[in-house]
């Protein structure tokens, strides 16, 4: 059984079909990335999965039971877990509490919360601004902190949407080390991202989108020289 | 102990700091007029509270504070002079009515947001002041309706208030530093980020305006037995707009600030009210002041300035 399975997914804004049909499963403790130009309806596919946006075809399944239809917090605490692609955070809470309001979302214990939460304050560098409100942290800081809410209970998989767009080289490779022993643990993810170095050294499938559709999904670096790809990224001129 | 559970326990120690201020002041204050403003003012300091804990920690905008005393004062006068319902019985009543009524529109209005829900509450409340102000036959409409007191002395309502007080007080630091605390105040900072981690924001949100309204039911209904006659002035939009007032000059989203800010506000206003009606243009110029220039209040002033002594 896949992790997720998505099939036949539509959506439509008016005239616009931002999603198309789409389908594709990603197996447990996968890595894959998600990729296409500007506007070709990653984030919008994202929201149908995480419950912000209603899908008006198809069906996600998430460990073999659907989830469309299903309220964010519901999606949640099923296991799915998201970063959005403009930060959210709490940002008159403190970093601590940010983790915290995760963590006991999810039905931790207070001290088991306390525990995982400086776990990863710890992993991810942020332990010196613990106490600070986020509002007050750097917009990279930030986006490592909304990084580290999606692991405060492990989830089955994780849905990070341009986790590493404006983040200082350090923190970038922070998150970048942070994703790959996760990975190697076993944990599933579908990374977004315009940052080809990044996902061509992390993830070994990629699924690439245009307008809406489907249009290359395998192994990265045969996806990425996909003649369709390529079109899609730079126009017909440059792949012939 | 992080920098916002410590910047709440020293707003906490301070409301306590406050109230046992009030617990000794009628050593020094024996004059019943002086006595019966700062029960008035207590009355208003749990309004505040309660509409504080809604607007201040999860961001949600009720013009209907006023309206739910309202409902708590009605309820334990219309119990005690139709049915003659001992105030043991009718003070819980007014709990319990003025929080159902807010459960059920806070699960009708809470999915709005902003200007919506504010103006779906004050139509609320206009609604409610209307059709108790026009039932003559059952609440007496505008003539007000007479209700039993709970002391002969002044001081014993005075310290029944103070009592109150602060365990509402206790009872909203003890919420805000649990697992709910930090849910109503994720919601208030972003709603979708709350969902997406997990947060139920309808139930929360619903659960915050019922103990809100819960809390305003019981000031009204305590005012009600303090004053022994009830009117629907008493939500009048004026009033709920001198809770709003009290919460935005004291601090919003503090423990401390709206608590000191509604003695502060009612008492002034009443030394206020021989220069003539003067006083809600006074509150309402320094609410834009604090609007426009100290968005955290005079808390927030008083907190910078001590930061800056310490440094």
């Amino acid at each position: 059984m896949s992790c997720l399975a998505v099939s036949n997914v539509s959506r439509a804004f008016g005239g616009l079909r931002a999603v198309d049909r789409v389908s594709f499963a990603i197996g447990r403790g996968e890595l894959v990335g998600l990729i296409g130009p500007n506007g070709s309806g990653k984030t919008t596919l994202l929201n149908i999965l995480s419950g912000q946006q209603r899908a008006d075809a198809g069906e996600v399944r998430l460990e073999g039971e659907a989830i469309q239809g299903l309220k964010p917090e519901r999606i949640a605490a099923r296991g799915l877990q998201r970063m959005f692609q403009l930060t959210r955070v709490f940002r008159r809470m403190s970093a601590l509490d940010n983790l915290m309001t995760a963590g006991r979302a999810l039905g931790l214990a207070y001290a088991a919360a306390l525990a995982r939460a400086e776990r990863l304050l710890e992993e991810l560098t942020l332990a010196r601004v613990r106490d600070m409100d986020a509002g007050q942290l750097s917009g990279g800081q930030q986006k490592l902190l909304e990084f580290g809410c999606c692991f405060m209970s492990p989830p089955r998989i994780a849905l990070l949407d341009e986790p590493f767009a404006a983040v200082h080289p350090a923190m970038k490779e922070t998150m970048a080390r942070f994703i790959r022993s996760r990975h190697a643990g076993g944990q599933t993810f579908l990374v977004v991202s315009h940052d080809m170095p990044v996902i061509v050294e992390l993830c070994p499938r990629t699924i690439c989108m245009n307008a809406g559709a489907v249009i290359a999904d395998g192994p990265t670096r045969t996806v990425l020289n996909e003649r369709s790809v390529i079109e899609a990224y730079l126009g017909g001129e440059a792949a012939a | 102990m992080d920098s916002s559970a410590r910047r709440m326990a020293v707003e906490f120690r301070l409301s306590l700091g406050l109230l046992a201020l009030l617990a000794i002041a009628p050593l020094a204050i024996d004059n019943p007029y002086w006595l019966g403003v700062l029960i008035v003012s207590m009355y208003f300091a749990l309004l505040a509270a309660g509409w504080n804990l809604l607007a201040g920690y999860t961001g949600q905008f009720s013009m209907a504070p006023a309206c739910f005393a309202m409902i708590g004062a009605y309820t334990t006068g219309l119990l005690a002079y139709h049915w003659k319902i001992a105030p043991s019985l009718g003070i819980p009543a007014s709990i319990l009515a003025a929080g159902a009524i807010g459960a059920v529109l806070g699960l009708i209005v809470l999915r709005l947001r902003g200007p919506y829900l504010a103006l779906t509450t004050l139509s609320f409340a206009e609604i409610m002041r209307l059709v108790i102000g026009n039932s003559y036959g059952f609440t007496r409409g505008d003539l007000g309706l007479n209700v039993p007191g709970l002391f002969e002395s002044r001081l014993a309502y005075y310290y029944l208030f103070v009592a109150v007080l602060a365990a509402a007080q206790g009872g909203l630091y003890l919420l805000l530093r649990s697992r709910a605390g930090l849910f109503l105040q994720a919601i208030r900072d972003d709603e979708v980020a709350a969902a997406s981690r997990g947060v139920d924001v309808v139930l929360w949100k619903t659960v915050a305006f019922t103990l809100s309204t819960a809390v305003s039911g019981l000031a009204g209904a305590l005012y009600a037995h303090f004053s022994q006659l009830v009117s629907p002035e008493l939500g009048l939009i004026s009033q709920t707009g001198l809770v709003i007032c009290m919460v935005v000059i004291g601090g919003i989203g503090s423990l401390i600030g709206p608590l000191a800010a509604a003695l502060l506000v009612y008492v002034s206003s009443e030394m206020l009210r021989e220069v003539g009606g003067i006083q809600l243009i006074v509150f309402a110029l320094l609410v834009i002041l604090i609007a426009r220039f100290f968005r955290e209040g005079l808390w927030g002033l008083v907190r910078r300035a001590l930061k800056k002594a310490a440094a």
